[in-house]
């Protein structure tokens, strides 16, 4: 067991649209996973009162702050778009090659699209 | 059943948990991001906010944990340092959340 083989690394791959989506996949669940850690902090730090929530305030309105939401959103939605493929995966459906690389270009479009939805949705509400 | 089988159930169960939840925690979050603290603490001690970001933060640590403890698995070799990232993400896994539920539930108006 000690000495089994890793999986190779990604360097050596020939990138395809699966291969993409899935290293994607990976990626984005670690950014949600300090996305997430990082708006834990934030909630926390709302118990410390009203003056100190105000310095994180500036910071979210600032471009790079927008550009963050907007970043966190892209990621939530390409996984959640990616989870969905997996899970049809799952299920015995979508291995054909052809059908690989349209569900993989569905992931990597619609989660753009939705990321756009999201915003306007988010924005919108009251 | 094998534990490798287990946790693949566990995480293909809380994938599918994590869905619905994902999406209405980035919609409100894009909609609360700019507002201001009292708007924000309103949202964060109404009841169903305060239940579904609870439950989501209990099933996105854990579907995180199960996750990138494949991830550890296979690029990792070391089986010590694979152990200690291990136990690592787990304590954080459940930590952080119960930190942040608790910080939700003494929030007041």
């Amino acid at each position: 067991m000690e000495n089994r083989p890793l999986s190779p690394h990604i360097q050596i791959y020939k990138w395809h649209i699966s291969s993409l989506v899935s290293i994607s996949h990976r990626i984005t669940g670690i950014i949600n996973f300090f996305a997430i850690t990082a708006i834990c902090i934030w909630f926390v730090f709302m118990l410390l009162g009203e003056t100190n929530y105000e310095l994180i305030k500036k910071f979210l309105q600032t471009f790079f702050g927008k550009f963050i939401l907007i970043g966190i959103t892209w990621s939530f939605s390409f996984q959640m778009l990616s989870e969905i493929r997996h899970l049809i995966m799952d299920m015995g459906y979508g291995f054909d090659l052809k059908i690989t690389k349209i569900t993989g270009l569905i992931v990597i479009l619609g989660s753009l699209i939705l990321t756009v939805m999201i915003y306007l949705i988010g924005r919108g509400l009251h | 059943m094998l534990v490798a089988t287990k946790k693949w159930i566990f995480i293909r169960i809380s994938s599918l948990i994590l869905l619905p939840l994902m999406l209405w925690f980035i919609i409100n979050l894009v909609n609360i991001y700019d507002k201001s603290y009292q708007e924000i603490v309103v949202f964060l001690t109404a009841n169903p906010s305060k239940f579904l970001i609870g439950l989501f933060l209990v099933f996105s640590y854990f579907f995180s944990a199960l996750s990138i403890s494949e991830v550890f698995e296979d690029y990792i070799n070391d089986e010590k340092i694979k152990n200690a990232a291990n136990k690592a993400l787990n304590l954080f896994a459940i930590v952080i959340p119960i930190i942040t539920i608790f910080a939700i539930f003494n929030l007041s108006t």
